[in-house]
């Protein structure tokens, strides 16, 4: 997977109403990002990435960007 | 000697709290958008003056009403909303639904793995012929832990009560049985004051969470994200340990009735294990999260609408605050 094709795949796994996000948008500014956008998050990188992430993890990250370091930037293909 | 489930019955509060109502008080969410995600449009709750305890005699008072109460000699009541510290509500239980004396009763908590655990003692009991009609009731008041400004805790959970009869029999429908426990977790799922570790705090500072909920020490916390990364690891465990138990395989399974946590964790839950939707409980509609009610809420609207029958191996499994958890099939 492509990383903006994880920001478009992600959120719409999360249901963001509004789109156009990139790998700098910054997570708190998200309309909708609670306690269930990070339940959605978890099971996204589980399914996806068999991946395991802790919810203290998933409350310190920033942006797109800082979550797919925090997976591995060598588990996305180039764009 | 085998047993078996005679008979369920339930009894939810009759003051309800529907999402609209919530919507309306706390004005940031849409209750459409919720019932699609969480599955839950509305929740039973209990009564300033209504307890745990009372809720519980009334579900054992409706599946008593075509039973012969003097058959029952034991009773386990499991609460983690007790009426006292002491003594145990299912002392009291025992003298309001005047049950026999010479029976032994007694509370256990647990949440929502306690039906599974309840049963493992009824079969126990009856197994060493200590028993041989129990009723196993579970009742739960969360409400009345949960901060009155924590939207999250106040959409998810409900009051409720069930009452199960566990009968002896001819030849055992109440299979084998896995249960775990990890108490590492205790801090995710908690009510910190009113023990005596942390004592009830009258001036408990308030926490705020990324939400926007509000709740203090004297309420039920519950960090939804890392309770479901352990059902993502406890559950399809005890699942497939329990099918391997019972020498069994998913396709041996006519149903499916986990505890109803919410439509979002059990939907992935089923997803992840292959469980086809069709053969899989999930309604919590217009009850909520009853914790250790939900399961047998479920089990008994499942044979009121035919999706099991007698016959049917059945699978159930309950998990949750401790942690704890706990998987059996049970033969309808």
């Amino acid at each position: 997977m492509k990383k903006n094709e994880f920001v478009e795949q992600l959120s719409e796994y999360c249901e963001f109403e509004n789109k156009g996000f990139n790998l700098d948008t910054q997570f708190k500014s998200i309309e909708g990002y609670d306690s269930l956008a990070l339940m959605s998050i978890i099971a996204f990188v589980d399914e996806k990435f068999s991946m395991k992430l802790t919810a203290l993890q998933l409350r310190e990250l920033k942006d797109f960007k800082s979550l797919i370091s925090l997976i591995g930037s060598d588990k996305f293909e180039n764009d | 000697m085998g047993s078996k489930i005679k008979a369920i019955d339930i009894y939810l509060p009759e003051m309800v709290l529907t999402n609209e109502q919530l919507a309306k008080e706390f004005g940031r969410w849409e209750p459409d958008k919720i019932e699609s995600k969480l599955g839950i449009r509305q929740r039973h709750l209990a009564a300033k003056d209504e307890t745990a305890g009372d809720l519980a005699f009334n579900a054992a008072s409706k599946v008593l009403s075509d039973y012969d109460r003097s058959k029952i000699d034991m009773l386990i009541l499991c609460t983690q909303s007790p009426d006292y510290f002491l003594p145990t509500t299912a002392c009291v239980l025992q003298d309001r639904l005047k049950l026999r004396t010479d029976i032994c009763a007694y509370d256990f908590n647990l949440g929502c793995s306690g039906f599974v655990y309840g049963l493992a003692m009824a079969k126990s009991f009856i197994k060493t012929s200590i028993a041989s009609n129990v009723l196993l009731i579970t009742s739960e008041t969360y409400s009345k832990h949960i901060h009155p400004e924590d939207l999250a805790e106040k959409t998810i959970f409900g009051d409720g009560a069930a009452a199960t009869i566990i009968e002896s029999s001819g030849r055992e429908q109440i299979l084998e049985f896995v249960l775990g426990t990890d108490g590492s977790g205790r801090n995710n799922l908690i009510v910190p004051n009113g023990g005596f570790r942390n004592p009830y705090d009258p001036s408990a500072i308030e926490h705020k969470t990324e939400s926007g909920d509000i709740y203090t020490d004297n309420n039920l916390f519950m960090d939804g994200p890392e309770i479901f990364n352990f059902t993502i690891d406890s559950v399809p465990a005890a699942v497939e340990q329990c099918l391997k138990k019972n020498c069994m395989s998913l396709n041996d399974i006519d149903y499916f009735i986990f505890h109803q946590a919410n439509k979002y964790i059990i939907g992935y839950l089923r997803k992840k294990m292959g469980i086809p939707p069709e053969k899989f409980y999930a309604d919590m509609l217009l009850t909520g999260n009853t914790v250790s009610s939900t399961i047998p809420i479920a089990y008994s609207e499942a044979l009121n609408n035919g999706s099991i029958v007698p016959g049917n191996k059945v699978l159930l499994c309950g998990f949750g605050v401790g942690y704890s958890w706990g998987a059996v099939v049970v033969e309808v």
